[in-house]
């Protein structure tokens, strides 16, 4: 069952059930004006900037680029301004596998996202945003250049700018193209790259709103972050009203830091489904009525076995968890989050230890390598993986796996062993996944005690 | 990333007198590009995609020339071209093929799709063609899940692609 009255970030876009997909079209700076665009940020220029901070702290928006972390909170911690350069990355980086969510907005409403940056520049006295994209997004950094053209030509940037001055500059907005790495969607990996350098994650504090690129207060968030908080000025004061009737409460007995999980959100559904793609739903949708609704159940009428919430870094959800709230307090089911809400669906046929294999060699191929328990566990994990998928393993192999993954993360379930999270998905997605699916793993490695010599003594 | 094997220290550096890094490029760079950073080495990667976009990939000349252009040393450039799984430093051939690997393709037939593609071009994932038009490539996730299987023939994606829908596409380019 859906619940979502009307669609929000995909209004301009046209979306099961509200529209037909192959009647998308990059909607125009003039067709995005025409349909209330822009209004957002006249809203929030009639505004103190701190006000607008304050705004979006009320509606309590968390971050949409995998760790949940309330936006407004985040945009509260900058120093005061002292007349110096203050940044703003977007993370368009989009590579955990199973997401797709942000290129839906860059490929057809440009203009949501722009507009969000514009607000939260303003917000923030942010004078210079830089859209780091990766490389292999080629049509939509097309897409995106010529809306920020538009952008420019309409004063929302630049010269004369809606925006006036901040710290004394122009503001401007900027495409970086990143170029194939995925930890470069680490934050400060980004900051890095940005700079010039290999997409090495930095050690914190400093936090990059102290010290971020170019040593300077720096704001980082994912593209849906900034495009939701349009629709939200656009309804001024009544935003966080409006905002907090869609998606869940915080869950009963959490202590009050514990922020809810408010709001609409992009689920881009991938895998064994009917109909896979984006949806936009609000946050506490079950994983059942995404996938029976919207996604129009499961492949050639398969049973459901297993799902991915938010891209393969969150781990996976059994069996029976078929009925689960996919919003960000969704970890008591044992998951690292909603993540990016990037759902892979898996059916009953889907070989487990296959899936631990591939997501491992995602991992070991896309590790910086700063790390020790990350360079080497990670293409340990994947080598250890493939042996056991080939039906050479054994089963102390299932226990060092378990021990390896539990050996790196840079939270406390990894040991603070590592600088950034990467590690920490190895080792949600290995630990989840052999945990739950103990048995298949058994399978594998004991039906070849009798069968493969290789085995005998080892 | 990929880790790439870094070339000995007695490698030869090919030259050429015409510089890759040319008058045009160098002005493009100084007036678009530069000006948008705080430093001159955060242009490092904008200059790398140029040349590479020129010139199909990056000699070890073209990095020194764009060191000494943005007043870097050759090291840093190569630190970081090699980090970035995009920069080729080594030519490929014409069409580059990047088949997606990650999870949500694999779950729906990657596997047996690449083992039709490596028959039909009759090379592994990593080499080129003996006419030198196509290099088989594996990527990670293209940020396209929901339409897999998937793969970029140069810039251009395709998406939902089966052996034939495929081969059609490859009869195609010339
Ligand atoms: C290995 C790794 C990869 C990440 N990739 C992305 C990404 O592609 N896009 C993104 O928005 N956030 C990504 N993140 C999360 C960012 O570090 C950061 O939390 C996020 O961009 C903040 O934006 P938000 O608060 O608006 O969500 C990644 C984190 C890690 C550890
Ligand atoms: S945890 Fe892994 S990816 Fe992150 S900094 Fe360490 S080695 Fe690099
Ligand atoms: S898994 Fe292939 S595009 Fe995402």
């Amino acid at each position: 069952m859906t619940t979502l009255k009307e669609p929000v970030l995909t209004k301009r876009i046209p979306t099961h059930p509200w529209g037909d997909p192959t009647d998308r079209k990059v909607v125009s700076y003039k067709q995005y004006v025409k349909t209330d665009g822009y209004k957002g940020l006249k809203n929030a220029l009639a505004m103190e900037p701190s006000d607008v901070v304050d705004l979006v702290k009320a509606a309590e928006v968390r971050g949409r680029g995998g760790a949940g972390f309330p936006a407004g909170m985040k945009w509260s911690f900058l120093p005061p301004e002292d007349g110096g350069r203050r940044y703003l990355a977007i993370n368009s980086d989009e590579s955990e596998p199973g997401t797709f969510k942000d290129r839906l907005l860059i490929d057809f409403d440009p203009h949501i996202i722009i507009e969000g940056i514009a607000i939260c520049m303003h917000a923030c006295r942010l004078d210079t945003a830089y859209f780091y994209i990766r490389g292999e997004y080629h049509h939509q950094r097309e897409v995106f250049e010529a809306a920020i053209k538009e952008a420019y030509e309409n004063k929302i940037f630049g010269k004369g700018s809606k925006l006036g001055q901040i710290n004394g500059r122009d503001p401007d907005l900027f495409l970086h193209r990143g170029a194939g790495a995925y930890v470069c969607g680490e934050e400060t990996a980004l900051l890095e790259s940005l700079e010039g350098k290999r997409g090495w994650p930095r050690i914190k504090p400093p936090f990059p709103a102290v010290a971020g690129a170019f040593g300077r207060p720096t704001i980082i968030n994912n593209v849906e972050t900034l495009a939701i908080c349009t629709p939200i000025l656009e309804r001024g004061e009544d935003g966080p009203k409006w905002f907090q009737s869609m998606g869940t409460q915080r869950p009963e007995g959490a202590p009050p830091h514990v922020p809810a999980s408010f709001g609409p959100k992009l689920f881009g559904v991938s895998g064994h489904v009917n109909r896979p793609g984006v949806y936009e739903e609000e946050l506490g949708i079950t994983l059942k009525d995404l996938i029976e609704g919207l996604c129009q159940g499961m492949l050639n009428g398969k049973k459901y076995k297993s799902a991915i919430p938010g891209g393969i870094s969150t781990g996976v959800l059994g069996p029976d968890e078929y009925d689960v709230r996919l919003d960000f307090d969704i970890t008591k089911y044992d998951t690292l989050g909603l993540g990016t809400a990037g759902v892979i669906v898996m059916d009953e046929d889907t070989c487990m230890v296959g899936v631990a294999r591939n997501i491992a060699h995602f991992f070991g191929h896309e590790s910086c390598g700063q790390c020790t328990p990350c360079r080497e566990g990670t293409n340990w994990m994947s080598k250890m993986l493939s042996r056991i998928e080939a039906g050479d393993g054994t089963t102390r192999d299932l226990d060092l796996l378990l021990e390896i993954a539990g050996s790196m993360g840079a939270l406390p379930s990894g040991r603070g062993a590592t600088i950034c999270g990467l590690a920490d998905g190895a080792n949600w997605a290995v630990r989840t996944i052999v945990n739950k699916f103990w048995d298949e793993f058994e399978a594998k490695v004991s039906k070849q005690r009798f069968v493969s010599l290789s085995v005998v003594g080892s | 990333m990929a880790w790439i094997a870094k070339n000995s220290a007695t490698m030869q550096i090919e030259r050429r007198d015409e510089p890759y890094l040319t008058d045009a490029l160098k002005k493009q760079l100084e007036d678009q590009v530069i000006p948008r950073y705080d430093t001159r080495m955060a242009a490092t990667m904008p200059a790398l995609h140029l040349v590479q976009d020129t010139h199909g990939w990056l000699p070890h000349q073209a990095m020194e020339e764009i060191a000494e252009f943005l007043g870097l040393t050759a090291s840093h450039v190569l630190d970081t071209a090699t980090f970035y799984e995009e920069y080729w430093l080594k030519p490929h051939g014409k069409y580059v093929i990047w088949v997606c690997q990650s999870l949500s393709c694999e779950l729906l037939g990657q596997p047996s799709l690449l083992e039709k593609i490596k028959g039909h071009l009759g090379i592994e994932v990593g080499e080129t063609t003996d006419d030198g038009r196509f290099t088989l490539m594996g990527v990670e996730c293209l940020g396209s899940c929901g339409t897999a299987p998937c793969a970029l023939v140069n810039h251009k994606l395709h998406e939902n692609i089966t052996a034939d829908n495929f081969q059609s596409v490859l009869d195609s380019l010339e």
